[in-house]
């Protein structure tokens, strides 16, 4: 019961799944399309439990046991209670029966979003740059031909790239461009069919069954 | 330098990642927690405002549709996740989602990925319309053929296999330093938004 | 310790240091660069300026605020575009996270326009000119659902009106009503969109894709399965270019702004490769 019914409702979900690009009659069609916009949404929308309830568990956790640095834990929990408070009653907004602004000063869902929100995530990974430039310069030694023939490929592609190249060598964007539709495309189709076969498999082998690592043990 | 204080709040975020530059610091772990904590937040209110009020509890509440009721509670299974004695029916929604998912991407998988990918690699008379365009074509096809056969591991590479793989490296190193070039300028042009705002919308030192 | 050991052995912190330097330098006095809109950029704008009236150019904001600085320039130029050339527009997200970014570039760009608009006619309003759908959990139900009945996946837009009784709506049914659908996306959405969008129902897809992912995207413009693409920031900037030198719309351009730091960023770098590899071949010749 505990492996076999969710084999089973793999197996009978795939093939529906499937079914609609074979056989483009409407009842088969509408069944599918209720099934999405009804269904799959709702289950969809409930999954969001797994994330949000994981992240509180662990640190619910983290705080109780006093882990080391448990004491962030609680800005995590804060956080996520207050912008929940002010999303869910200030409205999408800014119009539900919180009050979302003092005066002129906003704090609805959207301006927390944008002055919150987006600045961490877009410097978390800025700071990316900083590291890549390091490593590049550590470990990008043309240490063999094919070495330096990424090397190379990397210098026309960065350099072709931006403006001052075309007034320096204006060829050269176009060279860029052509290394990137011609040989480099000739390489990523290559690598995409062995990719894709690799996908198309592995959705094979959920539906049969073969495959059972999402049930996350066999008891 | 501005009086928006959110512009204020937004600059110290900013600084409190870029901390980490110098090592991990209590600084950069609030901000840390704090992106973690607002975006699942924000998750919460849309999912709630936007998806499961329009499509569960409005029409339940007026009556319509009452068996989407089982779906919710086929659903709130994913609640069980966190009762030990009961987690594998956690299993259901996602068989539901997962299988679904498996058997709508087949045959559409073969068709974009494979089948369009392999007509547009093959060699037809109207390749040649233009003369460029057939022989870049010849050289795509040549490629793609010299690729698949780096990854072809089923026999030893001697003959005519042992060029035609090499050939491949030369062409899936091309590929990847066109990559490294492109990866360079991401990660450059995301440090490039934020000293911007840094300087432009909190200190206005640009105009 | 001699010359080409130091090369070698240059401190993380004065490569940190220089990069930030070499990037704010040019942010305070910038040159002034005019990026060439390749063929690809080309290609996309085109297409959307050959949009029919009856049919809609849908853009999908893919990207969360990780890229934001990349991608967020390129959905502006569209948004522009469109509305400079009165093209109906439906807006979605298939990240969540990229609701209030969509939310963000929607009303400066709509700001923009109805600031100098003199008429009712000249206004960018919402529900006529443009729809923003907002999201829906789990990608598949809305690119394949929007097939059918986009209303039935989005049975209210972001702001909360039912969306069938939206004006522009009466027209835009499915993907039937749909000339383009650009998705801008910092992951692997423009595949989701070929695979299931193209396939199923036969609509044109265009790119907007970070620097990181683009060159996957080329073997699919190369088999027509993409119309056209903005590539990073670059792409952004040549659309924009675009957007400037042929419909004269003058907002502000952040991602041409950020091509005299790109370019001294990319020189930096290629140097210290350079540098890198002086120090390594000086060393190793040493050695033998």
């Amino acid at each position: 019961m505990k492996v076999r019914l969710p084999l089973l409702l793999v197996l009978i979900t795939g093939i529906f799944g499937a079914l609609p690009f074979l056989i483009p009659h409407h009842v088969i069609q509408t069944a599918d399309n209720e099934f999405r916009n009804s269904v799959l949404v709702i289950i969809g929308a409930f999954s969001l439990v797994l994330g949000v309830g994981s992240i509180i568990r662990h640190h619910m956790d983290k705080v109780r046991r006093k882990r080391e640095h448990w004491g962030y834990s609680w800005v995590l929990l804060i956080s996520l209670l207050i912008t929940s408070i002010i999303g869910l009653f200030g409205g999408i907004d800014g119009n539900g029966s919180l009050p979302t602004h003092i005066g002129n000063f906003h704090f609805d869902i959207q301006t927390i979003f944008i002055r919150m929100e987006v600045p961490l995530g877009a410097t978390m990974f800025s700071i990316l740059a900083f590291f890549m430039s390091s490593a590049a310069y550590r470990s990008f030694k043309a240490r063999s031909f094919e070495a330096t023939l990424l090397l190379l490929t990397a210098f026309i592609v960065m350099f072709g790239s931006v403006p001052l190249s075309a007034y320096l060598i204006p060829k050269l964007p176009h060279f860029a461009e052509w290394i990137l539709t011609v040989p480099s495309t000739a390489a990523k189709r290559g690598m995409g069919f062995g990719i894709a076969l690799g996908g198309l498999a592995t959705s094979l082998k959920i539906i049969l069954g073969i495959e059972r690592g999402w049930l996350g043990g066999t008891k | 330098m501005t009086h928006n204080p959110w512009i204020w709040v937004s600059a110290i975020l900013t600084l409190g990642i870029f901390s980490f530059l110098y090592k991990e610091n209590p600084f950069y772990r609030v901000c840390e927690h704090l992106f973690i904590g607002i975006s699942n937040g924000y998750s919460i209110t849309f999912v709630w405002h936007r998806v499961l009020m329009p499509t569960l509890i409005n029409p339940v509440a007026h009556g319509e549709k009452l068996w989407l009721i089982l779906i919710a509670i086929i659903g709130a299974f994913y609640f069980m996740y966190f009762i030990p004695q009961i987690s594998w029916l956690v299993r259901i929604p996602i068989a539901i989602v997962l299988g679904y998912g498996a058997g709508a991407s087949i045959p559409r998988g073969i068709d974009a990925a494979i089948v369009q990918q392999l007509r547009a690699t093959i060699i037809t008379r109207s390749t040649f319309l233009s003369v460029y365009n057939g022989i870049w074509s010849i050289v795509i096809l040549f490629g793609v053929i010299a690729t698949i056969s780096y990854f072809f591991f089923s026999r030893e590479r001697k003959g005519i296999l042992k060029p035609l793989s090499y050939t491949g490296i030369v062409f899936i190193m091309i590929g990847f330093g066109a990559s490294f070039g492109y990866t360079v300028m991401a990660r450059v042009s995301l440090l490039i938004g934020r000293l911007t705002f840094l300087l432009r919308d909190w200190l206005g030192i640009i105009h | 310790m001699s010359i080409w050991e130091k090369l070698t052995k240059i401190d993380r912190r004065y490569i940190y240091l220089m990069l930030l330097l070499v990037v704010m330098i040019p942010i305070i006095v910038p040159f002034k660069l005019h990026p060439k809109p390749m063929p690809p950029v080309e290609n996309l704008f085109n297409a959307i300026d050959a949009i029919p009236p009856e049919k809609a150019l849908v853009i999908s904001v893919d990207y969360s605020p990780d890229t934001e600085p990349e991608l967020h320039p390129m959905t502006y130029a569209l948004l522009r575009h469109a509305f400079a050339r009165h093209k109906k527009v439906g807006i979605l997200c298939i990240s969540l996270l990229g609701l209030g970014l969509a939310q963000d570039a929607l009303s400066t760009v709509t700001n923009e326009f109805n600031s100098v608009a003199t008429t009712h006619a000249d206004s960018i309003i919402n529900g006529r000119d443009y729809v923003f759908w907002g999201w829906q959990t789990m990608p598949l139900v809305p690119i394949l659902g929007m097939g059918e009945n986009i209303a039935k996946v989005f049975p209210v837009d972001y702001y909360g009106n039912k969306t069938d009784t939206l004006p522009m709506m009466k027209k835009i049914k499915n993907y039937n009503n749909v000339a383009l659908l650009v998705s801008i996306a910092g992951g692997e959405s423009p595949f989701w969109y070929i695979t299931y969008a193209q396939t199923s129902f036969g609509v044109r897809i265009g790119v907007g894709s970070t620097a990181v992912m683009a060159t996957d995207f080329y073997p699919y413009i190369n088999s027509g399965q993409v119309t056209g693409m903005m590539s990073g920031m670059k792409g952004g900037a040549e659309y924009e270019e675009l957007v400037l030198t042929k419909l004269g719309i003058k907002g502000r351009r952040k991602a041409t702004e950020a091509m005299s730091s790109q370019t001294a960023a990319h020189l930096w770098i290629m140097l210290t490769i350079v540098l890198g590899n002086i120090g390594y071949f000086a060393l190793r010749r040493r050695k033998k």
